[in-house]
């Protein structure tokens, strides 16, 4: 029997897996390019669900068109709202089909395209900051354990200076003395979350480092350094597994923060926090066009809570059944 | 009691001073003087000197390092380079702003959250426990700048029952006491509310949790069979029993609540301290935003100094082990 913890633990890593899965072939499984202006003026938010029809005008012009009829010598057509006629010697080919699954941007860009991409660089940049991260936190807290005394003392006093302060003003520090760039998100980002990662290693070695595990290994002549890879922090993989798992639906949410408010990776990368700043002027026209800000709020909504019941599935594997 | 609330107050200082250190280090690593950007062809070089020499930074490092300290020590947080006013004054006017969204958002999620994380505990296993759990798993979730844009959608845009920015409605100094007070409820209504339901999630999940484990202590068991009611037993024995971690909660969240602050008063335009820090980010401001985490890192001085004094006060354990 399964408690609900595995279950949702379950679930959560099937539900990672669909996501990031689709997310990192982004490139091949995205409808169209991210970045693809068809017809601004015709494109200009589309709700969901939306067929469309692309029909080439003149030499270089594209005309997206939400309905064709035909009329004597040419096409009644309706762009953006309004209506217009086409006349047969104007087309330059023929029409070509477009559906829009999730959507139009306020710049005619296929959501769903836009949020696949998003998804592949923000859920990316999350995952390495956390894996830069976990590698020094667990490397300090181990050298932190095994040193004791005053190096121990610092290092953990360190520790706490730089986790007192909110992750985003040391962002916003960092962003204000230079300029937002990827390298610096990810920078910054791994450099704000080892801290805690840190601290539970430590506590977790501190409290094998004397065992009979740790005595045996070192009578047999194993050096502090192998007894650190190979024994203690293999022994502390749980506690490293699940505090990455939680840090990384904490980095998604403020990778994307960050990037709402523009500081984040700049412009020809598309992240989710970038799109959903982009769609805010969108609400308020006339169109009050709330899917630009829904999916995206939605699908970090969704992997957070995953990523977190993942956790507590992680936490229920690790505890031994009820007997 | 005296004795650790002064010694818990001393050992601050070490962890202001290393905070102080590792910021005047990261102004220095960025290369350059803040002035070499300034001038364009109209500025001379001199103008460039002259400016140095006005703001002190074109001394030495030893001398600047002391200046700083000092300068941090006394309050004077020097002048803001893209605003022209002295930066405390700037800190204080919106740190008031911050606080008085962030105290009430605090009261608010916290008697929210008891209240349905307590009536999740009391019908355990019913569908009021589900449902609740669901929906606070999904406001945890969530991007709360999401939650603030969706909730402008709703009751801005669609609704126009609320005002979406601003403190206050631009004819508002015109009007008597009591329109003016309203005037200002109703425009702390939206930011508050995106402020408090992804916090107050948080609570109801931790506090569900943490009383069911209180729950299932013998204490409980011995009230039961002493005849006690349900509604006593929760809030009598199991509330209390949990109120120490809550408390510590809350002391921590309070550096949480000015830096989540920060995107919804970006989105809600409230001009407060996460604002403040914004804007002195675009504008490359170093003194602003140096004088922002200052004020930042004495907040969380402050608020993890109040949840250890409180939890000192409740529970005598506490003093005696480290005081």
């Amino acid at each position: 029997m399964s408690s609900p913890g595995r279950r949702g633990g379950r679930a959560g890593l099937l539900i990672l897996a669909v996501i990031f899965g689709m997310a990192m072939a982004a490139r091949w499984i995205s409808p169209m390019p991210p970045d693809l202006q068809e017809d601004v003026a015709g494109g200009r938010f589309l709700p969901p669900l939306t067929r469309a029809h692309l029909l080439p005008v003149g030499q270089h012009r594209t005309w997206l068109v939400t309905s064709m009829r035909r009329i004597e010598g040419g096409w009644e057509v309706t762009r953006g709202g309004a209506a217009a006629t086409v006349q047969d010697s104007e087309l330059s080919g023929a029409p070509e089909a477009r559906f829009y699954l999730l959507g139009t941007d306020g710049l005619g860009r296929d959501m769903a395209s836009r949020l696949l991409h998003g998804a592949r660089h923000s859920f990316g940049i999350a995952f390495i900051c956390v894996a830069l991260a976990s590698v020094v936190g667990a490397g300090v807290g181990a050298a932190s354990a095994l040193s004791g005394g005053w190096p121990d003392a610092l290092m953990m006093r360190g520790v706490d200076a730089v986790a007192s302060v909110p992750r985003l003003l040391v962002f916003f520090v960092c962003a204000a003395l230079t300029n937002p760039s990827t390298v610096l998100l990810v920078l910054v980002l791994s450099a704000t979350t080892w801290m805690r990662l840190a601290r539970l290693v430590r506590a977790e070695v501190m409290a094998i480092k004397h065992s009979d595990l740790a005595l045996a290994a070192l009578a047999a002549g194993c050096s502090r350094l192998r007894l650190a890879m190979r024994h203690l922090l293999p022994a502390a993989g749980p506690v490293i597994a699940v505090t990455a798992t939680l840090r990384l639906a904490d980095t998604v949410l403020l990778e994307s923060a960050i990037s709402f408010l523009g500081l984040g990776s700049p412009s020809p990368s598309v992240s989710l926090g970038e799109i959903m700043s982009a769609g805010r002027e969108g609400l308020w026209g006339a169109t009050s066009a709330s899917w630009v800000i829904v999916w995206p709020g939605l699908l970090i909504g969704i992997v957070v809570a995953a990523l977190r019941s993942a956790t507590s599935g992680l936490l229920a594997a690790a505890e031994p059944p009820p007997v | 009691m005296i004795t650790y609330a002064a010694r818990r107050l001393l050992s601050c200082l070490p962890l202001l001073w290393i905070i102080l250190t590792l910021v005047f280090l990261l102004v220095e690593a960025v290369p350059g003087d803040p002035f070499s950007l300034e001038p364009g062809p109209a500025v001379s070089r001199g103008s460039a000197a002259a400016m140095n020499e006005a703001f002190g930074t074109g001394r030495s490092f030893g001398i600047r390092y002391v200046e700083w300290l000092g300068r941090f020590v006394r309050g004077d947080l020097g002048v803001s380079y893209s605003l022209r006013r002295p930066v405390l004054g700037l800190v204080a006017e919106s740190a008031w702003n911050t606080c008085r969204l962030a105290s009430l958002a605090l009261v608010l999620q916290f008697v929210v959250g008891l209240a349905a994380g307590l009536a999740a505990v009391a019908r355990r296993g019913s569908w009021v426990d589900r449902a609740i759990v669901a929906a606070s798993s999904f406001l945890y979730a969530i991007p709360s700048y999401w939650l603030a844009l969706v909730l402008i959608w709703i009751f801005s845009v669609r609704l126009g029952w609320l005002p979406a920015s601003q403190m206050s409605s631009l004819e508002a100094a015109s009007w008597g006491g009591p329109e003016r007070f309203f005037d200002a409820a109703r425009h702390l209504l939206l930011p508050c509310l995106s402020m408090t339901l992804p916090a107050a999630a948080g609570l109801t999940l931790y506090v569900r949790e943490t009383l069911a484990d209180v729950m299932t202590r013998g204490f409980i068991r011995t009230a039961r069979s002493r005849g006690a009611g349900d509604g006593r037993i929760l809030v009598r024995h199991g509330l209390s029993g949990a109120m120490l971690p809550l408390l510590n909660l809350l002391g921590m969240a309070l550096p949480g609540l000015v830096g989540g602050s920060a995107v919804i008063e970006v989105v809600h335009a409230w001009p407060g301290m996460g604002r403040l820090a914004y804007q002195s980010v675009l504008a490359h401001d170093q003194p602003l935003i140096l004088g922002c985490v200052w004020a930042a890192a004495m907040l969380v001085l402050a608020g993890s100094l109040l949840a250890d004094l409180t939890s000192a006060m409740l529970d005598p354990r506490v003093r005696e082990s480290t005081g």
